[in-house]
């Protein structure tokens, strides 16, 4: 790994060192002047489809220029596919395809073309840099069209061109910027459906940048929340979820009987209006819930099962208690 | 594959799936890669090839192609000319070839084709996908700088070949051959001085602007303005001074430093050469020549590494 200069060819895939992360970083900083960039980013984000989001400059371009090696940190320490960003960065490049999110294609070259030539430039030798071209445009749906000069291509094709070229080089870690930008509902529903079929059926893990929580929460199974360089909460989506699915009780009289009933049975009740909100940790949540009404006799009239966006949680109108009770930070 | 077909085949209600590509699902891959170095050699053969219009539509072939032949045919005309004439003599020499010629294709080549090389990938923004790729920041614009280095010494060199072949062919005995050879020799070793002058200060002049045109007006102003600013000064130096003086001016001698063509010219006076060139010889300036070679090479291969410091990347 001393090989920084990295003359020689290098062959086959590299085992993970150590840690099972793909991305890994601990208080890592980057500061511009006086503008920080990151802030203390400490997150560990496993294998999978991961979303980064964050919204217009809460540093998410400047963590994936440092993840590629291009942008050396302030301080602290990063790892791509158990590889140092600060010295590394070659191999992670080797490894990871990158699609950013401003156009990018040259429009006077075909599709066909100009991805064996990126295949070529991450390294592959000619002939497999020619199949692996035609495989990565038929995985993102481009067929005949590919043989035409981009120029002639629809924003979705040229999206697609985007991810193929990211995907040629056979990336063990993709990270894709704001790959839905400019897209129509339907354009977005497809690259939606393409990205996390890349992340599940071809193994291939994927971090994506976005602004709009709302659309990548379908396909993650992790997320990364960031606001002005800051971790603001990472951790898997299932965990996300539960924290967002709130059980509301109402009872008709008895209400602060029962929250102290709740409370002592470890629910955590919150007042809401006339009635309670506990979090949804499973079926047992509603066992506890009836047993405590039923042991109290009260007259419950509504128990229903509410779900929070995750926007709100991270905006935190949603309500108080129960954003602070989300499962621990992975710091 | 095949197994899809046959099936197909077998059951009369389907209609054929010939034609139809099938997912195979997705393939990864375990063979090797290229290191830095070779990646780098990819590029600037790919830069090379797009120099001359490969790989491009038919359009992009006419400029290289026309400036190509046109270099190419003082050689084949003059080798024709040896054949038929008596004393077999050569009219072109190897260190100047046709000066005026010369020169005007060059600037026409590199104007035209150096934005192809640079200013494509900085208009289209491709540059942060070469950088998000296993090659350094620097290995792009020395991959670029190597293919079209490359280029203008095959625009240059080629046509002594041919003159020196079309020589030899006509002469006789190993002692004029080798005479040829000897004079062959510092032809070629000038092509590459002004190869490597023309490539850096062209490259870095079309890599100021993603806009093509510009970037070929900002190439083609630079060296004809510099040319013509350089002979101009050369020549009111040598009128002030007259011929019944005896002598060359200082200004005649020096301005000369103004362009790389007629730089190039001076430097191969002060290195020995006696054919008449652009400028009058330098005489005891002939260092500044050396220098000024000096610098324009510096001046072309540490702005692209500035230019190329300060692009964006991602």
């Amino acid at each position: 790994m001393s090989n920084e200069d990295g003359a020689g060819p290098v062959v086959g895939p590299a085992p993970l060192a150590r840690s099972e992360a793909v991305i890994e970083s601990a208080a890592l900083t980057k500061r511009y002047g006086p503008v920080t960039a990151l802030d203390e980013l400490s997150v560990a984000v496993a294998p999978g489809i991961t979303g980064l989001v964050g919204a217009n400059g809460a540093g998410k371009s400047t963590l994936v220029k440092i993840l590629l090696g291009l942008l050396p940190a302030t301080s602290g320490k990063a790892a791509v596919l158990g590889y140092d960003c600060a010295t590394d960065g070659h191999r992670i490049r080797t490894h990871t395809g990158y699609m950013p999110e401003h156009d990018c294609l040259p429009p006077d070259v075909s599709a066909t073309e100009f991805v064996t030539h990126m295949g070529r430039m991450s390294g592959l030798p000619a002939t497999a840099a020619k199949e692996r071209a035609a495989d990565s445009l038929r995985h993102v749906g481009l067929y005949e069209e590919r043989y035409r000069q981009i120029a002639t291509y629809s924003t979705g094709m040229k999206q697609r061109v985007k991810l193929a070229q990211a995907l040629v080089g056979d990336p063990r870690l993709l990270l894709l910027d704001e790959p839905t930008n400019g897209l129509d509902p339907e354009g977005r529903a497809t690259m939606l459906e393409l990205i996390s079929r890349i992340g599940t059926e071809f193994g291939i893990s994927i971090m994506v940048a976005s602004h709009l929580l709302g659309e990548i929460e379908q396909i993650c199974d992790q997320l990364v929340a960031i606001d002005g360089g800051r971790l603001l909460r990472a951790d898997t989506m299932s965990s996300f979820t539960r924290a967002s699915e709130v059980l509301l009780i109402e009872v008709n009289e008895g209400g602060e009987q029962l929250r102290a009933e709740l409370d002592r049975r470890g629910l955590e009740p919150v007042p809401y209006q006339k009635a309670l909100l506990v979090r949804l940790a499973g079926e047992e949540t509603y066992d506890t819930v009836r047993d405590a009404v039923a042991d109290l006799g009260l007259p419950l009239s509504r128990m229903e099962q509410r779900r929070h966006r995750l926007e709100e949680l991270f905006r935190g109108d949603g309500t108080p208690a129960l954003e602070t009770t989300g499962a621990a930070d992975v710091r | 594959m095949s197994g899809d077909g046959t099936a197909a085949a077998q059951m009369p209600g389907r209609p054929a799936t010939s034609g139809v590509i099938h997912d195979i699902g997705y393939r990864g891959y375990d063979g090797p890669r290229l290191g830095r170095a070779q990646i780098t050699r990819a590029l600037c053969w790919h830069s090379l090839r797009s120099a001359f219009g490969f790989g491009r539509g038919a359009k992009a072939k006419i400029v290289p192609v026309l400036t190509f032949a046109i270099m190419c045919l003082p050689a084949i005309v003059s080798a024709a000319v040896i054949a038929v004439s008596s004393n077999h003599q050569r009219m072109i020499s190897y260190d100047t070839y046709l000066p005026q010629l010369r020169i005007f294709v060059l600037i026409v080549f590199i104007a035209a084709q150096a934005p192809e090389l640079v200013s494509r990938d900085l208009r289209s923004h491709t540059l942060p996908l070469y950088f998000a790729r296993p090659i350094r920041r620097l290995d792009y614009p020395a991959a670029k700088l190597a293919a079209l280095f490359l280029a203008c010494l095959a625009m240059i060199e080629i046509p002594l070949l041919l003159l020196y072949l079309g020589t030899i062919t006509q002469v006789r005995g190993g002692s004029a051959i080798w005479h040829e050879t000897r004079a062959l020799i510092p032809g070629l070793l000038l092509g590459v001085a002004w190869a490597l002058v023309l490539a850096g200060l062209g490259l870095l002049l079309a890599s100021l602007s993603g806009r093509r045109a510009y970037a070929t007006g900002a190439v083609a102003i630079f060296f004809f303005l510099s040319l013509t600013l350089a002979l101009l000064l050369t020549q009111i130096g040598e009128q002030g001074q007259g011929p019944a003086a005896g002598g060359t001016s200082g200004l005649a001698r020096l301005a000369g430093l103004l362009s790389p063509f007629t730089d190039l010219d001076g430097l191969r006076m002060w290195l020995g050469g006696t054919t008449r060139g652009l400028i009058p010889s330098p005489g005891s300036y002939g260092p500044l020549y050396g220098l000024m070679f000096l610098v324009f090479l510096a001046a072309g291969t540490g702005g692209l590494v500035a230019r190329y410091r300060k692009v964006g990347v991602a």
